[in-house]
């Protein structure tokens, strides 16, 4: 419907446009009503509820009524709570472990998945499509299925495994030491693929000469990875990383159905912390402040993320 | 000779290691479906019924005829398709006008499009939820397809720019040289060539807004409204250990419209996201 209204307009300046040849700059003023939905959208459902998180933080507010009085005892005494400091360290763990994992095993999975194509070997295309599979997967969902996985009941399915090979069963979820591991590998099943995506469309865009290169030279498997591979794929390993970082910090939902974030505070992370503060406290002003925390974070990686992106795709 | 013999020993290396991928990615879909097959009893049983002796749909059949998860899964279609076609309404003239015209500030739009992106639903949903309560919009489908859209529209603009992109921009021209106005070679020559790209910015939005949860969570307190995600949250919250067969049915049922949609298209889709990866 909306985008009826440019067309109203724009029919003269088409016109002049194609007898004029290249008139850029006539079209300038014609781009707002092209983009007038998107920032309509963004604007109601993100601008304004970001400015009134800030307005939030600094009120007494509950989900429903605030009594209108701003106060900075919200943010000072949400900033100084004792168990912060353990939220933000189990953050840390869960997220860099997590993305160190995924980067890791996606640059493995695509290198061996174009190895595989080179090589025109069977089954190439089943596992890359199994690891995307994961990817799809619903996280409520996604922490369903681990949950039934790492119960330590019979039907847990990587207990059972362990008992039919003669080892000993693992406390997966209810060992505090054990549980934040347990909770990276299912998040690492379920965000691999993302990076797999990224590293093999990274890897097919190397130069072919450079190997040939190699080649002449007399490099090694091992030195053209090492001298080849790694060095070309230095950016898109970067902006991959930010960007599973950022979706890592976001991930609240297949924790909530995996752990709800314990036992104790062991897996709680600062989305789910944040949530709880809202949805089960229904304390928004705190929420708000954590919310604000969040925000600061995703933004400080938002900006990293631009200072390394490619020139060409600024322009 | 030398190099053939390091090439077998390549390939069995490569060999093994699919096989590993393969199994830690495949093995909790496969214990999944193995449980959902199972009769009470078997489910006892662990991995030795990995194939279960006396395999049942029992359990699919118990989840499916109940009212309260069709609904589930009716509701979370209508809103992930209606707020895909939302996406696309709101998306496409803007990545028309991202592709195709030069204008000032251009790449800080497209940046901020991505940090926007970035930013966490928790952070929005505060005070979002306060508003659709204030003008009544808690418990619609409407006002959570709104919010959908808000969510996926940065990504689903991206996507179709990145598709829009490998349009020769001549083609417009040539367009307009025949009498369309830019709306008229938009919409009779752009869009059709670009329903590659349509289709699987469609499919990525229509899964994205399958997996919400926190939106609806939120949003939506009446039962007959619920999406699956947080009715099959509430689910798991209901069963314990013995009749985990019914909610490995019931998760199962919640995964496989999601994984269909993703494979119906998977070239496509990974063509319209690796476009866009490659640039940044």
């Amino acid at each position: 419907m909306s985008m009826l209204n440019p067309s109203a307009g724009s029919g003269a300046a088409g016109a002049v446009t194609a007898l004029g040849g290249r008139s850029a700059v006539n079209e300038t003023p014609r781009v707002a009503p092209w983009l007038l939905p998107l920032i309509l959208v963004l604007g109601i459902f993100y601008l304004y509820p970001v400015f009134d998180v800030f307005r939030l933080a600094f009120m007494r507010a509950t989900l429903l009524d605030n009594d209108g009085s701003y106060t900075l005892s919200t943010l000072i005494n949400t900033l100084s709570r004792p168990e912060l400091g353990q939220i933000l360290w189990v953050t840390v763990v869960f997220t860099g472990a997590s993305v160190i994992a995924q980067q890791a095993l996606g640059l493995v999975i695509a290198l061996v998945v174009v190895r595989g194509e080179d090589r025109k070997l069977f089954g190439t295309t089943i596992v890359r499509t199994t690891a995307l599979i994961a990817w799809v997967v619903p996280g409520i969902a996604g922490g369903i299925i681990w949950k039934m996985l790492f119960n330590e009941a019979p039907f847990g399915g990587l207990n059972s495994i362990l008992r039919m090979l003669g080892g000993s069963p693992v406390q997966w979820l209810s060992d505090p030491h054990i549980v934040m591991w347990s909770v990276v590998l299912s998040n690492v099943w379920r965000g691999t693929a993302f990076s797999m995506v990224v590293m093999y469309a990274a890897l097919k865009a190397i130069d072919p000469v450079l190997y040939e290169a190699a080649a002449v030279d007399g490099a090694t498997a091992r030195q053209r990875l090492f001298y080849v591979t790694l060095p070309q794929l230095r950016s898109a390993i970067l902006v991959n990383m930010i960007l599973i970082t950022i979706q890592t910090l976001n991930t609240f939902d297949a924790i909530i159905s995996l752990t709800g974030g314990g036992p104790g505070r062991s897996t709680e992370v600062l989305s789910l912390y944040t949530f709880n503060a809202v949805f089960r406290n229904y304390d928004l002003s705190v929420g708000a402040v954590l919310s604000i925390l969040m925000l600061v974070i995703s933004l400080g990686l938002a900006i990293v993320y631009a200072l390394f992106l490619p020139k060409e795709a600024k322009s | 000779m030398n190099a053939a013999h390091r090439d077998r020993i390549g390939d069995a290396l490569t060999y093994l290691a699919m096989l590993v991928i393969f199994t830690f990615f495949a093995w909790p879909l496969l214990w999944l479906l193995s449980l959902a097959l199972r009769t009470r009893r078997e489910v006892f049983l662990g991995v030795s019924r990995f194939i279960p002796k006396n395999p049942t749909l029992e359990n699919f059949a118990q989840i499916l005829q109940s009212d309260k998860f069709l609904g589930y899964l009716v509701n979370a279609l209508k809103l992930s398709c209606l707020s895909a076609i939302g996406c696309l309404i709101v998306a496409l003239p803007a990545a028309y006008a991202f592709s195709r015209f030069e204008f000032k500030g251009k790449g800080a739009w497209m940046m901020a499009l991505l940090s926007v992106q970035m930013i966490s639903p928790l952070v929005i949903m505060v005070p979002l939820y306060r508003y659709m309560a204030a003008i009544g919009l808690t418990d619609t489908h409407f006002g959570a397809t709104m919010v959908y859209i808000a969510l996926a529209v940065p990504m689903v603009t991206w996507i179709l720019k990145g598709s829009m992109d490998g349009i020769p921009k001549t083609l417009d021209e040539a367009a307009m040289i025949d009498g369309c106005n830019r709306f008229t070679a938009f919409f009779r020559v752009i869009l059709p060539l670009s329903m590659p790209g349509i289709a699987s910015a469609f499919i990525i939005a229509v899964i994205t807004g399958w997996s919400q949860f926190l939106v609806p969570f939120l949003l939506i307190q009446k039962e007959a409204l619920t999406p699956i995600a947080v009715g099959i949250f509430q689910y798991a919250g209901t069963q314990n250990d013995t009749s985990i067969q019914l909610l490995a049915a019931a998760c199962l049922v919640s995964v496989v419209p999601a994984i269909i949609a993703f494979l119906s298209l998977q070239r496509l889709i990974l063509g319209a996201m690796t476009a866009g990866a490659v640039k940044g």
